[in-house]
């Protein structure tokens, strides 16, 4: 805790400054030689889908962000090819969907649609990007989390457990390529509504 | 999504904590010349006690609370929102307790961040709908971000101290004239000294307090974005939402002549309050909505 965190405590601003400050997302290019590791070592096959949770904001000036991502994804539809969809999860968290064979091409609606956002003055809104992969035993995802800056794993199995072993497996062979969240704490689960669906479903 | 900064309560804020510490500097100083080595006494005795009390805050408030806690396997719903609150927040995920209890409440315990816990009653996960139990959360989890409780604690240290001479001072030397010449009339100096600062530090302490409300609740409108759930939800608390008419005005309008204007507490009320009346917070969380609707 640095002396302005410290000051910020004392005057009791650290959350209102903490979950106000904008997301940075050049870092989700990061994930793009990850796919090439998880691919090539790691026998991870990507399920070519990714997505950006968003905390909405009631007010029409958000709305009209929301249009704006969905216009600008639109648009690049045509370039990039990349499908998408704007859904809500049952947390009331909202969800922009993409999935593109090509990581390249995912990542960069992705980084598009944040970008938007944060011009939009929202950036702060944006929680989390996940990207979603597979082996043969079940799904496992990583997670960027916009808040702290950082990626980490998360590998759901049924019954809400967390395979760790799998988890510290991807964290190990990926370290030095992302930039992984060190602290285990800040690890947190987007579990799926139900089995076999992903978190934003 | 960046509102206006609160300089007002900011300078309230640090003003009120700069009164405390010149007061306890004072009070320090003059316990110093009136009563010499015996403060050191005092000084242990309720150092140690703060700290136990800081140390075991959580388990400890969690105790006296009767509250119970809870995996993600009893309470998924409670679970996942603090999950994805504390993530916003940047905060780990805190402990989850509930308290089996109709009146609903909610309450932030714990010395630092790694150590804290969120507890909730039942009452409140019924009265409330989730987005207004968010906003509750968030309000809590701004608490443990803004570290309310070691601030208040390191508040409330001298004012402990200073509570317990005026108590005990008179029981332990006062009356009995012990020890040097004249030690009782610096004993009683300091027992009124110590009455003099229990009683300013109690009101800047109540005042302190009341701006970490504030400060909380702007905290958990930037975590959440939505001020108007917490409005919402504190209203419902405070049981103001009972006071919004169902009826139509039509049919009450005979009975108008009737209506009492309910009677607000004084300025005596407020110096001794620990949170800001809720119309006080729902009035700023307003502005703050007004300032998402306006960008």
């Amino acid at each position: 805790m640095g002396l302005l965190d410290g000051l910020r405590a004392v005057l009791g601003l650290r959350a209102e400054t903490d979950a106000g400050r904008d997301a940075d997302p050049d870092d989700l290019f990061g994930m793009s030689t990850a796919y090439l590791t998880m691919e090539a070592d790691l026998g991870y096959e990507s399920l070519d889908v990714g997505a950006l949770c968003f905390s909405g904001v009631d007010s029409r000036d958000f709305r009209d962000a929301v249009d704006e991502v969905e216009a600008i994804l639109e648009a690049g539809q045509e370039e990039t090819g990349t499908d998408f969809s704007v859904t809500e999860d049952g947390h009331g968290y909202h969800w922009v969907v993409l999935a593109d064979d090509d990581p390249e091409d995912l990542i960069t609606s992705m980084h598009f649609a944040a970008d938007t956002f944060i011009e939009h003055g929202y950036g702060s809104r944006l929680l989390a990007a996940v990207f979603a992969y597979r082996d043969r035993d079940g799904p496992a995802y990583w997670i960027y989390s916009f808040r702290r800056g950082r990626f980490y794993p998360f590998v759901p199995r049924d019954g809400r457990e967390r395979d760790s072993s799998a988890e510290f497996t991807l964290e190990s062979a990926l370290d030095g390529e992302l930039e992984i969240e060190s602290e285990k704490d800040y690890w947190y689960p987007l579990w799926p509504s139900e089995r076999g669906t992903h978190p934003w479903e | 999504m960046n509102w206006q900064a609160d300089w007002g309560l900011r300078a309230r804020m640090f003003v009120t904590m700069f009164l405390l510490f010149a007061l306890y500097i004072v009070f320090a100083g003059a316990l110093t010349f009136y009563i010499g080595g015996g403060l050191w006494l005092f000084a242990v005795l309720f150092a140690s006690f703060s700290l136990v009390q800081y140390y075991f805050s959580d388990t400890l408030t969690l105790k006296s609370m009767g509250a119970k806690t809870v995996s993600a396997d009893e309470y998924p719903q409670l679970h996942a929102s603090i999950e994805r609150l504390s993530q916003q927040a940047d905060l780990p995920k805190p402990k989850v307790a509930v308290v089996d209890s109709k009146v609903p409440n909610a309450f932030a315990t714990g010395r630092n961040q790694r150590n804290a816990a969120v507890c909730v009653t039942t009452g409140i996960m019924n009265t409330l709908d989730q987005d207004e139990l968010d906003g509750v959360l968030a309000h809590e989890l701004a608490h443990v971000k803004n570290r309310d409780m070691m601030v208040m604690t390191i508040a409330s240290f001298l004012s402990t101290i200073a509570f317990m001479i005026v108590r005990w001072g008179a029981f332990f030397g006062g009356g009995h004239g012990r020890g040097r010449e004249g030690g009782g009339g610096g004993i009683i100096v300091a027992i009124l000294v110590s009455l003099v600062v229990w009683i300013i530090s109690y009101l800047l302490i109540r005042a302190l307090s009341r701006y970490r409300e504030f400060a909380a609740d702007r905290g958990a409108a930037a975590i959440t974005g939505n001020p108007s759930a917490l409005a919402s939800a504190l209203l419902k608390i405070s049981g103001e939402m009972d006071k919004v008419p169902k009826d139509d005005l039509r049919e009450e309008a005979e009975m108008n002549a009737f209506f009492i204007i309910p009677i607000k507490s004084g300025i005596v009320g407020r110096l001794f309050s620990t949170h800001p009346s809720t119309e006080r917070r729902v009035e700023r969380l307003r502005e703050l909505e007004r300032e998402i609707q306006s960008f």
